[in-house]
């Protein structure tokens, strides 16, 4: 089933990250959330090596990427995966700190699947996230995967 | 020249005369000019009588048969002394003899010995010496002027030896003079360059020494007149006895003086003086004593081309001192105009003028004598259309005939144009020489004499060369100017630079500003919201909570809300500085509508009455124009809430070249005394428990609306409602086209 992959969450700030996990939690979904703290982690999940070599097969069903990231930031793990034919497919949804960000995140015309401007609003963050959420992780089906990738 | 009478002397006249070839002598000494062999190729008439020879010698060896002369005038000739001087006796008396070459052969003049022993060179040697010693010491050039003519009235025993110095248009000016009182004295008076013509000035520079000692003498023709050599008149240029202009003759006998002699004093190869000497009656100079004047004008010109030299050096560093010193004013003064105008000494000091004046932008400031404004508005404009960096004259009439008016104050203009792009100038103002001169005689005294030619005549001649003329401005004067026109140059170009400057340093800390202003209201937010989320997770984890604790915590959470959207509201209001306007035309009654429609559902349960009218297109950026439509509804719908039923007007017209719109209610108003306040950030005029709002919203309106170079204004009564107009520029005309 689709539905049960993974959803990876990329936050470096650990208070974001636990009311982002706490609303995600609220959401109910079935998915297990990945936490990685910054973009060279992140990238680890994905291509399966260091620290997570050993992770169960399969893409996340979403990338929940905070845009500012120790090491390698969002943008450029953003560039990384758009520019690989294996992980062009996975959606990512960008969350940013303010409506400059995103500006600066559309102006890399990287293919950004979706935005949240983290609000201040508790309550509206977490409808923001319900919704990506449940959209992505539950509702769409994995697009098929182009070319013979399977082979590992 | 023929037929002279005094009646037919005139200046020009003079100036035409061949003054080199006078066809004779003077008869005080006889002349021959020999060939290679020492023959005798032409001869003055007066030879054999003046030598007390029988016959006309036909060579050297006829003049003094069996002596020396020949043999060592053959020899000098074959030499390359330029000068052959000797005593040569013939016939018991010892002749002075002096010969020097020619195209026509060697011109050889006899002339008769020194009366005494006194007069010979040997004798003067001492006197020249001492001179020497005393005109070392001397420090002015009038100074040595003064020892040159006493000496030499000393040497010669005129009645009168005067030192002219000439001007670099020529005019003589007496700057010594040594008397016996016989003649009058000329100390001071000016002559015109018309008194000795450019052709005898020339003759002057290459011949240093000229003696007439009989303004009455009848000439002693050269035989034959014309040259075997090259058929042509002899050249007398070099001679000692070349006869003079009977004009000049003339001249002499209208003065009063029957004798004369003159030696030239160079400086630099030019003429710059002459000491003359005059007798009332015939006087001879003899040939040493001549050679001892030669000498001492040679030391007088020497010492005067130091002095010159020193004085040009002097003048220089007094100028440059002068310079520095009006600059070092100018540096600490707001602008170079009002250093200039505070400092008029040195102003005029500068250049040693009498007036000036400084146009800058239209604006006229004088200084000490000068024309009137508009005569220097007048002058400023014929500067433009020369377009000259310097321009120095001593006749601006000469140049621009209506300067004649302005004439007695400024006759000599010296300008510099201190600006590439605007008809800015310096000017400095002389006044007409004429009232500049002192005399010592009466120069206006009318003339009785019946001569044509006389020094009166000649001031009157002189008065009318320098009518209209100034003191000419000299080199270092005008290279000062020139010079000052470069430092004002830089001076102002530095006061541009330091401004771009400080833009520049403006507009870079103005950046910093907005990006310091950016990153904190941006890391602001994150506590914000992990208050706001902690505190609403433990809202819903404690079900159990009393309702004071519950108020506590959403306290804590409205607190932190509000904070957040103060921050949220700063980073818009600081974004709109960074961001660009993107300006075409905006439909504002769908503008209105979206707003009305967006903000109805905050006004769920009230009564409001919309009131939308036809609303003009606006030429601006869509996005921002919203922000300030939804601000200003967002206001009239907040400030209405008391009202069982709100009224909201939005409404618009055009009005020319602009567009304007307004928002009005009938809210609770303001007090018209606080709507200065009303458009600053967190300025806010009720209290928060009354209306909330983070007192940004109109600021950032405002700003928008600034950005559009558009007004915004607002107007209001308390408890009478309020309305807020802003008005916005149209396009430009082209976008007008196919109305």
């Amino acid at each position: 089933m689709a539905d049960l992959r993974p959803i990876l969450l990329v936050e470096d700030n650990p208070r974001d990250l636990e009311l982002t996990l706490a609303a995600l939690a609220k959401c109910q979904l079935a998915n297990e959330i990945i936490t990685t703290r910054d973009g060279a982690e992140a990238l680890d999940y994905v291509y399966a090596r260091g620290d997570h070599a050993g992770r169960p097969a399969g893409d996340p069903a979403v990338i929940l990427l905070d845009l500012k990231l120790p090491k390698i930031d969002g943008l450029e793990v953003l560039e990384k995966l758009k520019g690989d034919s294996n992980f062009r497919q996975i959606p990512v949804v960008m969350l940013t700190s303010s409506r400059e960000e995103r500006d600066l995140v559309q102006s890399y015309e990287q293919g950004v699947n979706a935005f949240v401007v983290k609000p201040v609003d508790f309550n509206a963050f977490f409808e923001a996230i319900e919704s990506l959420g449940m959209f992505w992780a539950i509702l769409n089906e994995p697009p098929p995967r182009s070319g013979p990738a399977d082979g590992r | 020249m023929n037929a002279l009478t005094p009646q037919g002397l005139n200046l020009d006249a003079c100036a035409a005369e061949p003054i080199r070839i006078p066809g004779g002598v003077q008869p005080h000494g006889a002349l021959a000019v020999i060939g290679d062999r020492g023959e005798i190729l032409q001869a003055s008439t007066n030879l054999s009588a003046f030598l007390g020879l029988p016959a006309r010698p036909s060579s050297l060896a006829a003049i003094d048969p069996g002596g020396d002369l020949a043999g060592e005038l053959l020899a000098w000739l074959a030499g390359d002394e330029a000068i052959f001087l000797r005593t040569v006796g013939l016939a018991g008396v010892a002749w002075q003899v002096s010969a020097h070459r020619g195209a026509q052969g060697a011109i050889v003049e006899f002339e008769a010995p020194p009366a005494s022993e006194g007069e010979t060179l040997e004798a003067l040697y001492p006197r020249l010496r001492r001179f020497v010693t005393a005109t070392e010491d001397a420090r002015e050039v009038r100074a040595i002027a003064q020892a040159a003519v006493r000496e030499v009235r000393a040497l010669t025993g005129f009645n009168r030896v005067m030192l002219y110095s000439f001007d670099p248009e020529g005019v003589g000016t007496v700057v010594a003079e040594d008397g016996d009182g016989v003649l009058p004295s000329y100390l001071d008076l000016r002559f015109p360059a018309s008194d000795i013509p450019a052709q005898a000035r020339e003759l002057y520079r290459l011949n240093r020494l000229r003696l007439i000692p009989d303004a009455n003498y009848t000439p002693s023709p050269i035989e034959p007149a014309l040259s075997p050599i090259d058929g042509r008149p002899l050249d007398l240029s070099d001679a000692a006895l070349r006869s003079v202009s009977p004009i000049h003759l003339q001249y002499m006998r209208n003065m009063g003086t029957l004798s004369s002699m003159s030696i030239s004093i160079l400086v630099d190869g030019a003429l710059w003086g002459l000491i003359s000497g005059h007798s009332a009656q015939p006087h001879l100079v003899n040939p040493q004593v001549r050679t001892a004047c030669d000498f001492l004008g040679q030391i007088v010109s020497l010492q005067i081309a130091a002095r010159v030299r020193a004085q040009l050096a002097a003048d220089h560093v007094a100028a440059k001192r002068t310079e520095t010193a009006l600059l070092s004013r100018l540096a600490p003064a707001q602008d170079f105009q009002t250093g200039l105008v505070q400092n008029p000494d040195l102003w005029l000091d500068l250049v040693h003028a009498q007036g000036a004046a400084l146009v800058v932008a239209g604006v006229v400031s004088v200084v000490g004598q000068t024309p009137t404004v508009p005569e220097i508005e007048l002058l400023t404009g014929w500067l433009k259309a020369r377009s000259e960096t310097v321009l120095a004259t001593d006749s601006l009439a000469s140049l621009w005939p209506p300067a004649e008016v302005f004439a007695p104050d400024a006759s000599g203009v010296l300008a510099i144009s201190i600006s590439q792009l605007h008809p800015d100038y310096i000017l400095w103002f002389r006044p007409e020489v004429v009232r500049t001169v002192t005399w010592s005689g009466d120069p206006t005294k009318p003339v009785t004499e019946t001569g044509v030619l006389h020094p009166r005549k000649s001031f009157e001649a002189w008065k009318e060369q320098v009518r209209l003329r100034s003191l000419p401005w000299t080199e270092i004067e005008t290279e000062t100017a020139g010079e000052f026109r470069s430092a004002i140059q830089n001076f102002v170009l530095r006061r541009a630079e330091e401004r771009a400057e400080l833009t520049a340093e403006l507009e870079r800390s103005n950046k910093e500003l907005e990006a310091f202003s950016y990153s904190i209201s941006h890391d602001l937010r994150a506590p914000f919201r992990h208050i706001v989320g902690y505190a609403e997770l433990l809202k819903t984890k404690e079900a159990a909570l009393d309702d004071k604790s519950r108020h506590y915590i959403q306290t804590i959470v409205d607190a932190a809300l509000t904070a957040g959207r103060l921050v949220d509201d700063l980073l818009a209001f600081s974004q709109l500085g960074r961001s660009q306007v993107t300006r075409a035309p905006v439909d504002m009654r769908k503008l209105a509508d979206e707003t009305r429609r967006a903000l109805e559902t905050a006004t769920e349960g009230r009564s409001v009455r919309w009131e939308i009218g036809d609303l003009p297109a606006a030429f601006g950026d869509a996005g921002l124009l919203r922000q300030v439509m939804m601000n200003l509804v967002d206001n009239a719908l907040k400030y209405t809430r008391p009202r069982e039923e709100a009224v909201i007007t939005i409404a618009g017209e055009d009005r020319g070249d602009m567009t304007a719109y307004w928002v009005r209610d009938n809210g609770v108003g303001f007090d018209m005394a606080y709507v200065g306040k009303l458009f600053g950030v967190f300025q806010r005029l009720h209290r928060i428990e009354d209306f909330e709002g983070t007192g940004i919203g109109l600021a950032l309106s405002k700003r928008i609306i600034d950005r559009h170079h558009g007004t915004i204004e607002a107007y209001g009564k308390l408890g009478q409602g309020a309305t807020l107009l802003f008005t916005l520029p149209k396009a430009p005309s082209k976008d007008d086209e196919g109305h």
